[in-house]
């Protein structure tokens, strides 16, 4: 039932404000991923031409999910809001083969970003629920995900219509939140 | 020449605001388009059993046509001009030209705890303050009827 039941698993974590940064192509389907997992309609859902943020709090601890544009003119401004990111995710049209190049190049930016290092790294592979979609494994390979050395990463097919997988990315999401907030 | 903050002000917009069951996601209350003319307080009229909700959310919706680098929000719940409650968000920079929402999930007070709707029936007010640093954008205020 979505971020406060996830918030409330993580009681034992040391952070007390915690900040997941979703990022991805437009039309990727960040804004409906982060509405689905509250259970909220997602059938007008119109391209983000700034930020979404989804903050819950219980017993004195705060999530924040920082869903950011997708859009071209939008992401020379992503840079703002890497600090402090404990989570990043990272949301892939599967259906959306024309566009691997691109999103993998976006993500490899992101990936070099000093702001970011370390940070651990969740992508999705969304829009599983479509038929020529390419499977996890696929979009792996093809943004070389298994090159990436310096942090811990996983890759989760979805569909952030159906809801499939969305939950599963989560929990590994707050997993691994957990485990930061320990090196620290 | 008008000044920057002035700028600021004059290009910043409260769109829309509502109130959510935060296990259903269904929306309970929207507000309609005046929500944006200031200096007005303006009225909810909520369905009573949002009272019963486990979860509620809050979710504000603004523009701005100008680009802010410590956008920060401050919301209060009074009662009686008490304050129930006090969220304070950092929302740091804002995209000129850019349409944001922000949500905030809150868990209701045991039931025990929990005032009746006739008590709180017009005596409560959602007072949002919209700052860039220290210079203050935008208010608004919402007085909440229990139907």
């Amino acid at each position: 039932m979505g971020l406060l039941a996830l918030l409330r698993k993580l009681k034992s974590s040391g952070d007390k404000e915690l900040r997941i940064l979703l990022l991805g192509l437009d039309n990727a389907g960040k804004t409906t991923l982060l509405k689905s997992l509250a259970s909220e309609d997602i059938s007008h859902i119109t391209p983000t031409q700034g930020f979404n943020i989804k903050t819950v709090q219980s017993a004195g601890f705060r999530l924040n999910v920082w869903d950011i544009g997708g859009q071209r003119k939008i992401r020379p401004y992503w840079k703002n809001y890497f600090e402090n990111t404990d989570v990043l995710i990272y949301v892939i049209d599967s259906s959306d083969r024309k566009r691997f190049e691109e999103t993998g190049e976006e993500l490899g930016e992101l990936l070099e970003e000093p702001k970011l290092s370390g940070v651990p790294l969740l992508v999705y592979a969304n829009k599983q629920d479509l038929q020529h979609s390419a499977k996890a494994s696929e979009v792996s390979e093809g943004l070389n995900l298994n090159t990436i050395r310096d942090r811990v990463w996983q890759i989760q097919a979805c569909s952030a219509l159906t809801n499939e997988g969305v939950r599963e990315g989560m929990d590994w999401a707050m997993k691994n939140i957990s485990s930061k907030g320990k090196k620290k | 020449m008008p000044s920057r903050a002035e700028d600021i002000m004059k290009g910043f917009k409260l769109n829309w605001m509502n109130l959510r069951d935060a296990d259903s996601g269904k929306i309970l209350w929207q507000s309609s388009d005046d929500l944006s003319s200031p200096g007005v307080e303006h009225e909810a009229r909520v369905p009573k059993k949002i009272l019963k909700c486990r979860a509620v959310s809050r979710e504000i919706n603004f523009s701005s046509k100008e680009a802010m680098d410590k956008f920060r929000l401050e919301q209060k719940v009074l009662f009686k001009g008490k304050c129930l409650e006090e969220w304070l968000f950092e929302f740091g920079f804002v995209i000129p030209g850019s349409t944001n929402t922000w949500q905030s999930v809150i868990e209701a007070a045991p039931e025990s705890q929990m005032m009746p709707a006739n008590v709180l029936n017009g005596n409560v007010v959602i007072e949002t303050r919209f700052y860039d640093d220290a210079v203050l954008v935008s208010t608004s205020k919402v007085r909440i009827f229990y139907v």
